[in-house]
């Protein structure tokens, strides 16, 4: 559906990190973890296309939605620069969500940088708490760690220069976990496509096919009109593969219905 | 006043075809109507324009497909689609749009001039709900098919000829910008057997990401579209209305109502609404109201009483 939502407040969350919250409350009574909202920026005059952003939370009783964006360009410029009152046009929810845990299952989210916001709203809806694996560049680009301690999950981080928690790609974090099979995991990912890649394939063979992933690319329509945002599915054509549309095909997708080149 | 005095009749004629209204989608904008059905009863619009249809289901180009510009969009998505056959049986292509009773024109291209003729065909066998054909002879980023025919006026003559042979359904032809003269291949296209032009599709841009020093999309190339293009749409389809006399529908980066009156002004019968559908899904709606409450403001009756009457003499 299509609403105006009023920013309620848009805050520094970190460095180059805000949160903005909206009123939008017909999307929040139906959004589910892993949708998103395509927001035309109405003060943008001379670019005319929307930007997504993942879902982070929504509480139905306010009627508050929130996303959490880093200030990349002239979008989000413009985006960080709006106070409480003014307004957006917002599309959603939009795609296919992540499915929920079992309460036999232990969610295990993977994050890489901002990534962690698209996962919030699942962690608040698993049957019980489990793990978050974070990983960034740089302590600065840590987010949201109190928001998942406050939900009882635990936070194992890694940056990529060391500043904080284990060196490495957020990959380092999970070799004991995939070792551990008397735990009933269940494996979610959303951050950069290469290390949503390097993942899928290491769920895939330690034997965690429906692990989901968040994929995303540059979006156009939001509504699976364009065929702009489109990654590559395995699929029974000569080649093995189709292109999957993330908007609405996805953006989550089960590990092993990727095509890994 | 009168209702009667009231009433503006939004009906247009474009010959063999008659449509409610004057606006309709430009192909590759609106997916083949499905997708925006959510947002608005497709029986509204003139016409759903849906995406480009071949003989084979087809993967497009790869990714980056897409680039934002100043005023508008690139884009180089290359085609990917259904295939003619899923298109006719899907439940989420032809089948559905005959439910909804919206009007359709479908956009056919092929790869070779017998594939173009080969799709048609079959649409052709199967037309019900099907109003007309719009023949894409200037996608600029298929290598084979596409702009290669809509650039040289002998092949896109040919590929008309032989569409016009395999059906009977009115045969709208879209024209490239990206030659040096529209009004010629107009011409050829309508000695051809097309009984309508629509123009323009995009114009072909590109954009670098100096960071990296790569191309913004995958293409290197692509379609330029969005109002940056405006004026240029504007120009060539006042030049291609005085140069045939079939029906013309303009499109080209039209965003409001004052936008389709400009281009019925300049000759257009009919008016797509692209690029600012993914900026606006109620795009077409707002351009259709718009549009309307020109009319009544100015006391005209009817949609058609504009086509053509820009004034060029002096005040």
């Amino acid at each position: 559906m299509s609403v105006i939502g009023e920013i309620l407040s848009n805050e520094v969350l970190a460095d180059n990190y805000y949160r903005v919250c909206f009123h939008a409350p017909e999307i929040c009574r139906i959004a589910q973890p892993g949708q998103f909202v395509h927001v035309k920026i109405n003060a943008l005059r001379e670019r005319l296309l929307r930007r997504p952003f993942s879902i982070c939370n929504v509480e139905p009783e306010t009627g508050s939605l929130s996303i959490v964006y880093k200030r990349v360009g002239a979008g989000t410029d413009v985006l960080a620069s709006l106070p409480p009152g003014a307004h957006c046009d917002l599309l959603g929810p939009l795609g296919k969500p992540f499915s929920l845990p079992s309460p036999e299952e232990t969610p295990v989210l993977l994050a890489g940088g901002y990534g962690a916001a698209a996962t919030y709203l699942l962690a608040r809806r698993s049957p019980k708490a489990g793990l978050l694996l974070l990983g960034a560049r740089s302590k600065e680009d840590l987010l949201l760690i109190r928001d998942y301690e406050a939900l009882g999950f635990d936070v194992k981080l890694a940056t990529e220069d060391g500043s904080r928690g284990q060196r490495g790609y957020v990959t380092t974090l999970l070799p004991d976990l995939l070792q551990d099979k008397s735990k009933n995991f269940r494996f979610y990912a959303c951050g950069p496509h290469p290390m949503l890649m390097a993942l899928g394939k290491i769920l895939l063979e330690a034997q965690y096919p429906d692990s989901e992933l968040s994929l995303d690319h540059r979006m156009c329509c939001g509504v699976g009109a364009c065929f702009a945002c489109v990654v590559k599915v395995k699929a029974e054509t000569p080649e093995g593969w189709r292109y999957a549309r993330t908007c609405t095909e996805g953006p989550v997708f089960r590990a092993s219905e990727v095509y890994y080149e | 006043m009168s209702k009667a005095a009231n009433h503006i009749d939004m009906s247009v004629d474009l010959g063999r075809l008659k449509l409610k209204n004057p606006v309709m989608t430009a192909s590759g904008t609106f997916g083949y109507g499905f997708e925006y059905a959510q947002f608005f009863p497709l029986e509204k619009l003139g016409a759903v324009v849906v995406k480009g249809i071949c003989l084979k289901p087809c993967h497009g180009n790869p990714t980056p497909r897409v680039a934002e510009v100043h005023g508008g969009m690139l884009n180089a998505i290359g085609l990917q689609g259904p295939g003619v056959e899923k298109f006719l049986h899907g439940e989420e292509y032809l089948p559905f749009l005959r439910k909804q009773r919206a009007t359709v024109i479908v956009n056919i291209w092929g790869r070779s001039i017998e594939e173009y003729a080969e799709v048609a065909s079959k649409l052709d066998a199967e037309s019900e709900g099907i109003h007309a054909l719009e023949i894409n002879i200037s996608c600029p980023n298929v290598k084979e098919g596409g702009i290669a025919f809509g650039t040289d006026l002998k092949l896109a003559s040919q590929v008309v000829s032989e569409v016009r042979r395999a059906t009977k359904l009115p045969l709208i032809t879209k024209l490239s910008p990206n030659v040096t003269s529209v009004a010629a291949f107009a011409r050829a296209v309508v000695e051809s057997g097309s009984d309508m032009v629509s123009l323009i599709n995009t114009i072909t841009g590109m954009a670098i990401d100096i960071e990296t020093r790569r191309p913004k999309i995958a293409n290197t190339t692509g379609g330029l579209s969005g109002p940056a293009i405006k004026p240029v749409a504007l120009r060539m389809v006042y030049e291609v209305a005085r140069a045939v006399n079939v029906p013309v529908i303009g499109m080209g980066g039209i965003c409001t109502g004052e936008d389709a009156v400009e281009f019925m002004l300049a000759g257009a019968s009919g008016v797509a609404v692209g690029t600012a559908i993914f900026s606006d899904p109620l795009a077409p709606l707002k351009v259709l109201s718009g549009l309307e409450e020109y009319l009544r403001r100015k006391g005209y009756h009817s949609a058609m009483d504009i086509v053509g009457k820009f004034e060029t003499g002096k005040k």
